[in-house]
């Protein structure tokens, strides 16, 4: 027996609060030490769940969401979530307080998606009649893909060619004499500071020069065979013009 | 000629008028194509046609016979036999074609000959003519298929429904299909980089069409060669190769019956232009027209849908990019006026920039998603797919107990990882030491 089922969101501890409910109502005495659990833990709210807790945990220790909402699951070949219905994710699931789709719950959604799409290739499941999957991406507002994958990549870019261009202009400085400043006002050096650019934009990583011959090796691999048939003939439309 | 023949038998609207095919080739006109994603993310392609728009499901025993007996109703003399080998005994004289005759129905052919002035080779993938003339081999992709009679009110939603599935599960460079037949359907796959791995990619198109087509029965199984690209030799002195033969099937929709009858009409139409309607001798020039022509016509055609192919059949993120991007009614017109008609019309200018914006826009959606995916702790997928069972005894955490995940590496029936707060077994044979 295997089972490729998976399962997060279960009950991780008992509710802290609520068991001492049912004190019996007896005439005052004296001040009693509260007990541990009316007590409570040093730390209250979502900072009980602990440091960097999961999205799970937090919500168990608030007691917002009911705990057996299933997360990210496959069961008899379905995709199941709590979030999931009607086959879209349920953007006021996701909504920050006060219901609004600001940066954080678009930022979930792409998780969950992600997520969605990453169990789906690892165990595909029948694609049925009576759950349809309509999800688009497109549904996701551009600005939330760019601050989630472009922007720490475009930090990556400018400081790489941040260092590049310093690099080379303090070299060119030692070598030559001129200065910074006059790199930038001569055209070679405009030239020169584009080439920095372009050139880190467009080799990324040691892998893409082969990426790039590869492109190009598949861009053209059929030509060949459709060309063979005319090496060295003449073709009749050519020759025959009236 | 009572072979019948492998094939999707799906056939452009363009065909019908072009060929005069009567109505009742067409078993079913199939309206709607429905695109499934590896997300299982679907598309209904289709909205876009008219009343009077449609793909032809053909049976290829049927059409074919259609096309030889009005041949023959044309003056053709038809000739049951099977092409063994040729011979020119001098360098211009005319060929003589070996072939066993199988007119009076006998188990084992006749040895026969026919002396001929031009061939013209449509005899298919694993053509005869082609090595006769040393045409040069082509890559070729492998297509599997399953003819599968399924219950009646599951047959009921494919009856003018297609679906088409994409997925590095169900093919790694192609796509696999349920399609509707006469009374049954046809499901099957194709690939040309991985043609060991057939069989799973069969089974996983099964997988991924079960709920819709369970519980039927398989009446037969085919698996056929398609054409990548044409051979390198097209024609050699008075002999020429048509249709699959010379290779002309379209990659991305693995489309070839519209371009094998065009090119065998084409062929023709060269040699009557050529010989004066039979008054002259013709020569390798007029056949070469013939080549010339079909070239030009329809080179853009392939190279498009090649292009196609190596964009949109990729990678798993490209899939859903591909999907996604046919919601787009600007695509499904293009789309089927292109696979109807065969003719590009092009479009508004305007649309086209929209359509190569949104493009791209999947494309990047798609693959940001797989790279995020990659970096994803594993808690939050499925882990390493049967590597890793999670173990819980009941929805309710009062049995005691709670999520566990077991590594299955290096398990198996006799030596089970258990679960230490249930007792539970669990192996996985699928997993192999490196």
């Amino acid at each position: 027996m295997r089972s490729s089922e998976f399962a997060v969101g279960r009950r991780l501890c008992a509710n802290a609060e609520g068991a001492a409910a049912a004190a019996p109502p007896e005439a005052p005495k004296k001040e009693r030490r509260v007990s541990p659990l009316e007590a409570g833990g040093t730390l209250k709210g979502a900072e009980a769940a602990g440091k960097d807790a999961s999205a799970v945990a937090k919500n168990v220790v608030l007691g917002a969401a009911d705990t057996s909402q299933k997360v990210l699951q496959l069961e008899d070949g379905r995709f199941v979530d709590y979030r999931w219905t009607d086959g879209r994710w349920d953007l006021s699931k996701f909504a920050s307080a006060g219901g609004k789709m600001d940066w954080d719950a678009w930022n979930k959604v792409i998780d969950a998606e992600m997520a969605r799409r990453k169990i789906l290739e690892e165990s595909p499941i029948p694609s049925t009649n009576e759950e349809p999957v309509f999800f688009d991406t497109a549904e996701i507002p551009w600005w939330a893909w760019v601050r989630r994958f472009h922007l720490p990549e475009a930090e990556k870019l400018n400081g790489r060619a941040a260092m590049v261009g310093y690099f080379l202009a303090y070299f060119v400085d030692q070598l030559t004499g001129f200065g910074l400043a006059d790199q930038q006002n001569s055209f070679l050096g405009k030239l020169a500071l584009h080439v920095v650019v372009f050139a880190v934009l467009i080799f990324r990583t040691s892998s893409t020069i082969p990426m790039y011959k590869n492109l190009l090796d598949e861009a053209t691999f059929y030509d060949r065979q459709w060309a063979a048939t005319w090496d060295g003939q003449a073709r009749p439309s050519e020759t025959e013009k009236p | 000629m009572n072979n019948c023949k492998p094939c999707g038998g799906a056939i452009p609207l363009c065909m019908v008028d072009e060929f005069d095919l009567p109505a009742d080739i067409i078993d079913r006109k199939v309206t709607k194509m429905k695109m499934i994603s590896p997300s299982n993310r679907e598309v209904d392609v289709g909205k876009t046609l008219s009343e009077t728009e449609y793909i032809g499901m053909c049976r290829r025993e049927v059409l074919d016979d259609y096309l030889r007996t009005r041949a023959k109703k044309h003056g053709a003399t038809v000739l049951n036999g099977l092409f063994m080998r040729m011979e020119q005994a001098t360098a211009d004289g005319p060929y003589t074609v070996h072939f066993n005759s199988y007119k009076d129905g006998g188990k084992v052919g006749k040895p026969e000959t026919l002396e001929v002035d031009a061939v013209i080779g449509a005899d298919g993938a694993n053509s005869r003519v082609a090595k006769e003339i040393d045409a040069g081999e082509y890559d070729y992709a492998i297509a599997f298929q399953e003819r599968i009679r399924i219950p009646e009110d599951k047959m009921d939603y494919y009856k003018d429904l297609a679906e088409m599935y994409v997925g590095d599960d169900v093919s790694p460079d192609f796509y696999g299909w349920v399609f509707p037949k006469y009374d049954h359907v046809a499901v099957g796959t194709g690939t040309v980089i991985n043609k060991t791995g057939i069989k799973q990619y069969q089974q996983a198109t099964r997988d991924r069409s079960k709920v819709k087509t369970e519980g039927g029965k398989i009446i037969r199984v085919e698996a056929h060669p398609i054409p990548e690209h044409p051979r390198p030799r097209r024609c050699k002195g008075r002999v020429a190769l048509v249709g699959d033969a010379a290779g002309y099937v379209t990659k991305c929709s693995g489309e070839g019956i519209y371009f094998a009858a065009k090119s065998g009409r084409m062929a023709a139409e060269a040699i009557v232009e050529g010989s004066v309607k039979g008054t002259r001798m013709v020569g390798e020039r007029n056949l070469r027209t013939y080549l010339d022509k079909f070239d030009r016509k329809y080179w853009a055609t392939y190279k498009v849908l090649d292009i196609l192919q190596k964009v949109f059949y990729r990678s798993n993120p490209a899939r859903e990019a591909f999907v996604e991007m046919c919601e787009s009614d600007y695509v499904q017109k293009m789309t089927f006026d292109s696979y109807l008609y065969k003719t590009v019309v092009p479009g508004n200018p305007l649309d086209d920039v929209r359509l190569l914006v949104q493009t791209v826009g999947s494309l990047l959606r798609g693959n940001a998603l797989r790279q995020g995916a990659n970096s994803l702790p594993e808690a939050a997928s499925s882990g390493r797919r049967c590597l890793s069972a999670a173990a819980k005894a009941a929805d309710d955490p009062s049995l005691g107990c709670p999520v566990e995940y077991i590594d299955l590496r290096g398990t198996s029936i006799d030596q089970p990882a258990v679960c230490k707060y249930t007792g539970n077994k669990y192996y996985s044979d699928d997993w192999q030491a490196h």
